[in-house]
């Protein structure tokens, strides 16, 4: 037996919505009960009071006005209907396109040939202009007495300049002296250091 | 309307699913031959189409939302939206059924942009009713005038408040079902969900209503 089934149909034969057939058959099943026959008699009475009391149809204030707002916002909303015109053909507009292709094709040969021929390129004398000598790198040194020479490999892509001639660092030089560090100042004493007392949370 | 056997209006054809109680045959043809001239650009078939529905739509979002001028313009507002959507409507529901739902939606709409907006802006004094103009529009139910309040009558006002303290989803159900009286299958529609939800919907919604009107209820 389906559950469901019957309860969809008892709830509509108690708000009788059944008709012919499904409705014998709601009798049928249901007619018989008086607990069924109260339930329906009770929603009919619900229903009538409902309806009695409260109306289902109640006409709008000034219900011209509101037929006749509701007639303008459509036309304003409508879109405004094309005017039709019969198109005649003149010469006119023949004649302008064509004028207008023939003046563009003409501007673009005109172009063209003024390109082909440009005086400035052709007519300039080249031959006593000063030539481009090619010269010997110069090597400088920091300290008299020291000989520089330089290697360079192409395959490499490395240059190596050997200096010849500078003194010997000595063991007691402090390079840290000599490294790039930022002062104090320019530290952000914040970032990546754990706020005081954090752990503590 | 100019009526011709080869009309092709005529071939139109009806509604599927239930029909409302109050509702005939003729005026649900009526409803779809109007359609087809309205979808034809005809504006004053679809003025005639707003003149038969207006009162329908227009009840309903007053009852969801219990603000007439608000209710007003979003009605305005379902029918503009309809006659835009119209070349869609494909005649598989009927009209009004297919105008329910886009009262569904305008009424979701404004409620989700109501609560938008006053989002974070609690203002106490909006809740003072001495402060609010009587003669506005926008007055709460409340402030109904003298000659509505007589034609109503005091359970319809019970009633009305009972409904508003039910949850969005829980209202609607009651007010397409036992006000406007459509089917299960047509609030399914409206309100984009199965039938077995309107049935729970529909049943919890009512328990609610009884008990809050116990009173009123056994005395009838």
């Amino acid at each position: 037996m389906n559950t469901n089934h019957d309860e969809h149909r008892l709830a509509l034969w108690l708000d009788d919505e059944l008709q012919g057939e499904e409705l014998a058959a709601a009798e049928a099943c249901f007619g018989s009960d008086p607990d069924s026959l109260a339930a329906r008699e009770e929603t009919r009475r619900w229903r009538a009071m409902i309806a009695a009391a409260i109306p289902a149809n109640k006409e709008p204030p000034y219900a011209e006005f509101f037929n006749g707002r509701i007639a303008r916002a459509i036309r304003e909303t409508a879109p405004e209907p094309m005017p039709v015109t019969v198109r005649r053909v003149s010469w006119n507009a023949v004649l302008y396109p064509l004028a207008a292709c023939i003046g563009m094709a003409f501007t673009f040969l005109l172009g063209v040939k003024t390109s082909d021929h440009r005086p400035d390129l052709v007519d300039i004398d080249v031959s006593g202009a000063p030539k481009a000598i090619p010269v010997d790198r110069i090597l400088y040194t920091p300290e008299s007495g020291v000989r520089a020479e330089w290697f360079t490999s192409l395959d490499a892509s490395a240059t190596v300049i050997v200096l010849d001639g500078v003194d010997a660092i000595p063991d007691s030089m402090d390079f840290s002296a000599t490294a790039a560090t930022p002062p104090p100042r320019d530290i952000d004493a914040t970032a990546g250091t754990e706020p005081e007392g954090i752990s503590d949370l | 309307m100019n009526k011709s056997s080869d009309d092709p209006l005529n071939k139109v054809r009806g509604p599927v699913g239930s029909v409302e109680p109050d509702a005939s045959n003729d005026d649900l043809d009526d409803d779809f031959r109007l359609v087809a001239l309205a979808q034809q650009g005809n504006l004053g078939s679809y003025d005639a189409l707003v003149t038969r529905h207006r009162g329908r739509i227009f009840a309903m979002i007053r009852n969801m939302i219990h603000q007439e001028a608000d209710a007003w313009d979003l009605s305005q507002e379902v029918f503009i939206k309809a006659w835009n959507a119209l070349p869609r409507f494909e005649a598989r529901a009927r009209f009004s059924t297919w105008l329910y739902r886009i009262a569904h939606n305008v009424v979701y709409d404004w409620t989700r942009k109501r609560k938008i907006e006053s989002a974070g802006e609690f203002n106490d004094e909006i809740f003072e009713r001495e402060r609010i103009d009587s003669g506005s529009f926008t007055t709460p139910s409340g402030g109904e005038s003298p000659d509505e309040m007589i034609a109503t009558g005091e359970l319809r006002e019970k009633i009305e408040a009972a409904i508003a303290k039910l949850s969005a989803e829980h209202r609607e159900v009651v007010i397409l079902k036992d006000v406007q009286g459509l089917a299960y299958k047509e609030i399914a529609v409206v309100m984009d969900c199965s039938i077995g939800t309107v049935m729970s919907r529909l049943f919890y919604a009512r328990q609610k209503l009884q008990t809050m009107l116990k009173h009123e209820y056994e005395s009838r």
